[in-house]
This record gives structure tokens, sequence and C-alpha cells, in this order.
């Protein structure tokens, strides 16, 4: 559908310069499709189990809502493939079998945990998700194929920043508190969680401004004491700034699990872009020492940490959550107890309150066991790698840093959540990206497999090789008699 | 429940966990294939175009890492951008066709040198002959370094 309008636009080639652009001729992404498939597959078995083991009659829980997201796949598949781009055909099977797995652990879970009026309906949280899901779909696609240059993402670097900071402003300012976390925003009817969207934004500045400042972030040292050595000042204001945002937000926005993704996400990068381990270990030196001055001053930071070493200690106050995560895990074992046959609720609630937003690992773990778990964490490792990879065949510095960036944010918020629902780091209220219920959180992971896709182009199709030699093209080595 | 039904569902429980793996699998066996196409590749690139001379930017040293086809002009769009004031906003392409690298002059003002000589619409190039817009002076070199 794109090829005619964008053959019009071009330039007949009769005015004499090759129409090099050229006409975006479909093309078939079979690898894509096969994946794909296997996914859809995937994902109906799953719904069948589901269905089963709720009416006893072998058919789909939510056939509807199956065929949808099937349907949706195969729409973004098309579109990817009449946009005639060379874009990596592995990223987006790897997050639709996570997007498969969220919407059918919303489709388990009480409706009535989320349920929103639009209009003259009334969505409860499945179909919510389905719908976040479509407009992620239409953000990743309408990202992947329209994207084509980079050079407004690198050149407002400092305006990216700015806008980043004035929607943390913004939040402090007129957000509302959930959970003593000050993290959503209400503007008119929608409200929103700006840190998913900031994280995006703060890439795209660590990208642009590391690939600039590379060489002399790399090279140009002042040596402070013995073998440590430190950029000079005004290279390293911008590092400190950052170190600043991620406690402010602790501080601010009560939200250690941002800060946690931001400050792993830039001292990542902070190596891909200058390969020095000092660096890193300076770095995460200075953070442990912050945090240790921001749990010494709140006590929300305190409480978070006790939690972590002893949740058994108020197994029925601060530490309920992790403890029923944890018994969830246990139950789970090593297959599961099956989707749907997990523990019944409790007077009409799930025993987790936030299972479907901070705690979806510990209903997979529960229903679909270590096998499952450990099949989304997989799910993420591939992601990751496809994402670092994309990284690798980069063209130059800030495409590179933005996609390796941008492939850790996923990595690293998964990671954080994860850890913290398992109960090996400090826990903290962030999403499972991609699985999760929540429409930020969708969308601005959709955004991030949207630009990962554009950044994997791999440019036009190396032309046939030419007809046997012509006279009229002088060969090599020979040379012309006249010089000017 | 009966035990037949238990039995159905525990077979589509474990189908449903080996799909999981099996579209996992594919996957990685997607990026195996990817990774190991990449190492068998002969040069990260088709080649590689040095800055011998120029008047300012793109500063002399500076090493462009060619796709199959590069645009040169002073297009900000063009895959080398040549802030030249005798080049062209579309100047010149360098394209690989089969096993040779040929530059085409886009009808610039001031044209194309290969080597000392103008082309007139095409010339082939070969890997340490010298391509010259304006007073940049290019050196085209074989991918591997």
């Amino acid at each position: 559908m794109s090829g005619s309008l964008a053959g019009a636009a071009v330039p007949s080639p009769a005015a004499g310069t090759p129409a090099l652009p050229g006409f975006p001729r479909p093309r078939a992404r079979r690898r894509e499709l096969g994946l794909l498939l296997a996914v859809a597959a995937a994902i109906a078995v799953g719904s069948l189990s589901l269905g089963l083991q709720r009416t006893g009659r072998p058919e789909p829980a939510d056939p509807a809502a199956l065929a949808l997201f099937v349907g949706g796949l195969l729409v973004v598949h098309l579109a990817l493939v009449a946009s005639g781009r060379r874009v990596d055909e592995v990223l987006l099977p790897a997050v639709a079998l996570l997007a498969g797995i969220g919407l059918l652990l919303m489709e388990r879970l009480p409706q009535d945990l989320v349920v929103q009026r639009i209009g003259p309906w009334t969505l409860g949280l499945g179909e919510l998700q389905l719908l976040w899901l479509g407009l992620a779909a239409v953000v990743a696609t309408t990202t992947a194929v329209l994207l084509r240059s980079d050079r407004w993402l690198r050149l407002y670097k400092y305006t990216w920043a700015a806008a980043g900071l004035g929607l943390l402003a913004l939040t402090f300012v007129f957000g509302s508190d959930v959970n003593g976390s000050r993290l959503t925003l209400q503007l008119g009817p929608i409200a929103g969680q700006p840190s998913e969207l900031l994280k995006v934004i703060l890439v795209v500045f660590f990208a642009a401004y590391l690939a600039e400042n590379r060489v002399l972030l790399a090279d140009a040292r002042v040596r402070v004491l013995g073998p440590i050595s430190v950029p000079p000042l005004p290279y390293l204001a911008p590092i400190g700034a950052m170190l600043a945002i991620a406690l402010g937000i602790v501080v601010v926005q009560r939200d250690l699990g941002a800060a946690l993704l931001f400050y792993a996400v830039f001292l990542g990068l902070l190596y891909l872009a200058t390969g020095r381990r000092t660096d890193v270990v300076l770095g995460l030196l200075l953070f442990v020492a912050g945090f240790a001055l921001l749990a010494a001053l709140f006590p929300h930071v305190q409480q978070r940490i006790a939690t972590w070493l002893d949740p058994w200690n108020d197994p029925l106050g601060d530490g309920y959550q992790l403890v029923q995560a944890l018994h969830a895990f246990a139950r789970g074992g090593l297959l599961g107890t099956g989707l749907g046959a997990g523990l019944p609720e409790i007077a009409g609630r799930p025993p987790v309150p936030a299972v479907h937003t901070d705690f979806p690992l510990a209903a997979i773990g529960e229903e679909l066991g270590m096998t499952g778990v450990v099949a989304v964490l997989a799910a993420y490792l591939l992601v990751v790698g496809r994402g670092l990879r994309i990284a690798a065949s980069s063209r130059d510095d800030f495409r590179a840093l933005l996609a390796a960036g941008l492939a850790l944010v996923v990595g690293v918020q998964a990671a954080v959540i994860a850890g913290g629902t398992l109960e090996l780091i400090p826990l903290t209220g962030i999403t499972l990206p991609f699985v999760s219920y929540g429409g930020s959180s969708l969308l601005a992971n959709a955004l991030v497999v949207g630009i990962l896709l554009a950044l994997s182009d791999a440019g036009p199709e190396p032309p046939p090789p030419p007809r046997p030699h012509r006279a009229s093209i002088p060969r090599p080595g020979r040379r012309p008699e006249t010089v000017p | 429940m009966d035990a037949g039904l238990n039995l159905v569902l525990w077979g589509i429980r474990l189908a449903f966990l080996g799909l999981l793996w099996l579209a996992l699998g594919l996957m990685a066996r997607a990026l195996l294939r990817d990774v190991r196409t990449a190492a068998r590749a002969p040069a990260a690139a088709l080649g590689r175009l040095i800055v011998v001379a120029s008047g300012g930017q793109p500063a002399p040293g500076t090493v462009y890492a060619l796709d199959a086809i590069t645009t040169l002009g002073r297009d900000l769009g063009s895959s080398v951008v040549l802030d030249d004031p005798y080049a062209s906003q579309h100047h010149a392409v360098l394209t690989f066709r089969g096993r040779a690298w040929y530059v085409e002059d886009l009808e610039s003002t001031n044209g194309t040198w290969v080597n000392g000589a103008r082309v007139a619409a095409v010339a082939a190039l070969g890997f340490g002959d010298e391509v010259q817009i304006g007073e940049v002076r290019l050196r085209l070199e074989r991918g591997r370094p």
C-alpha cells in the first residue's frame, strides 16, 4: 500500500539522475512469518489450556481475543513486508511471545482488577490489555516503517534531555501518589506514567552525548590518585548530573526502580562507549555511597531494604506481597499448576494485589512453573541479544549506542523486577516489559521495539552484478590520455 | 474432575510449555545462524573510503565504511557529507556491483575526478584509486584494515 504512494513521489528516472531511493517494493520476510506462526501456535495452545481448565470443554478461553492477537501479529508482519525495509526478523516474534503470555495472564486474572468505561463499553483487564497491545502494535509498526533518519534524534539531544527533566518536574508538581510513589500524571482524561517515556528519552540523550564525546571521555584523562583517572571536569559534569537525577527520582518520586534502571543503563552505555572498567567501578561505588546516604536519611528506603532482608519479619504488612509471591513460586514447582489452576482468590482478590503490574512473574511462576519463568527470561535474553547484535552492526557510534541502550533498558528493567520478585535484590515497583498490564509501559516499550527495528534497517539491497563489461565503461588500470 | 479430562489437561499444559520452548529454540537458532554468517563474512565492509586531503570537513584521515550504495555530496542526507564549496548537493554515488566498485557522477557542476581524469558518467574504481570532488580527495581501500 505504501509502495504506490511513495512510488508516485519519486521523480522519474528519465530526468537523468538515477532514482536512488527507489520504490519500497514489498519484501518477503519468511523467517519472521515462521517464527510468528510458532508463537501464535504456542499462545493458541495456552489459551486452550486456560479454556479447558475453566469450562471443561476443549475451547480457547477467549476465542475473539485470541483471533485478534494472532490477526494483529499478521497485520504487523504484512505492514513490515509492504514497507520493503530490511529490518530485523527475530525481534518481533520474541516480543510477541512475551506479549502473548502477558495477554493470557491478564485473561486469567480476575477481570475486575482494572475496569474502565470507554463510551458504551465496559472493559475488563483482559480486554484493556488487548486494546493496549493493539495500540502498542500500531506505535511499533509506525516507528519501524516511518523512522528513516536519526538526525532529529541526534541533533536535539539537549532538547530531549530538557523535555525529560520537564516531564519529571511535571510529575512531581502535578502527579498523584499511588502506593507512596509519585508516578502517575493525569492530563485531562489520560493518565500515564511519564517515567516509562522518560527512559526512552534519556537513552536517546545518553547515546547522543556519549557518541559525541566518546573519544574525549576515553582518552583525555586527568589523574587523581594512582591508577584512578577521570575525564576532565567539563565532561564529567553530565555524568554527575545523571547521578543526581537518579538519586533525585528516589527522593522526589520515591521510585527506586526507575532510578536503578536509569543508572544501570547509563553505566552500561558508558562502558560501551569508553571501554573503561574503572569508570564503571567508580560509578557503582558512587551509587552505593549515594544509596547508603539515602537509606540513612529516608525511612522508605530503609523499609524496602529491611523487607528484602527478611520479608517474614512482617508477613502481613510490609512483607505481604513478597511472601505471597515466594509462596506462589513454591506452589508452581517445576511445571506449574497449569493456567487458571493456581491458588483461588482470597475473598475475590488474588493473593498478590499488584499481580497484574509488578508481580506477573509470580503468577507465571505459579501456573507455568520454573519452566515458564525461565522461558520468559530466555525471551528477554533473546530481545537483548538481538538488540546488541543490531548495535554491533550499526553504521556509526550514535546508532550503535542507541540500539544497545534501548536493548539494555528492556533487559535491565526485566532483571530489576524479576530479581525483586524473586527476592534477589530489594523489590522496586516497576513493570515487567511487554507482559505487565499498563498502557504507559506497553506503549513506551513498543516505541523501544519500533526504534530498534528502524535502526536494524540494513539499507537497500546490493544491486545485482553487472552484465559482462561494456565498452563504454573504462576499466581500472587503463588511464585516459588527457590530464587536466 | 474425572481422570480422563485431567490427563488431557496435563497434556495440553505440557504442550503449551513445549511449544513455548520450541518457539524460543527456533528464535535462538535464527540468532545463531546470523552470528555464524557474520563470522564467515570475508570482510566487515565492502570497502573503505579514506579522506586524503580536504579544505576542512571531512577532516583528512577520516575513514568511512562503505555500503553497497554510498552517496556523496553536500546534502546532509548523503552517506558521505562533503562540506566543500565546489561539491554539488548530490554529487556522486559509489556502487559495488558484483566484484567491482563504480563511481557515477550525478551531473555535478564541477565534476568528479578519478586519478586526475574527469568522469564522463560512470567509471570503474580499483582499490587504491583516488576520487576527487572539489578540494576533497578520497582514496578507496579494501574493507579489511
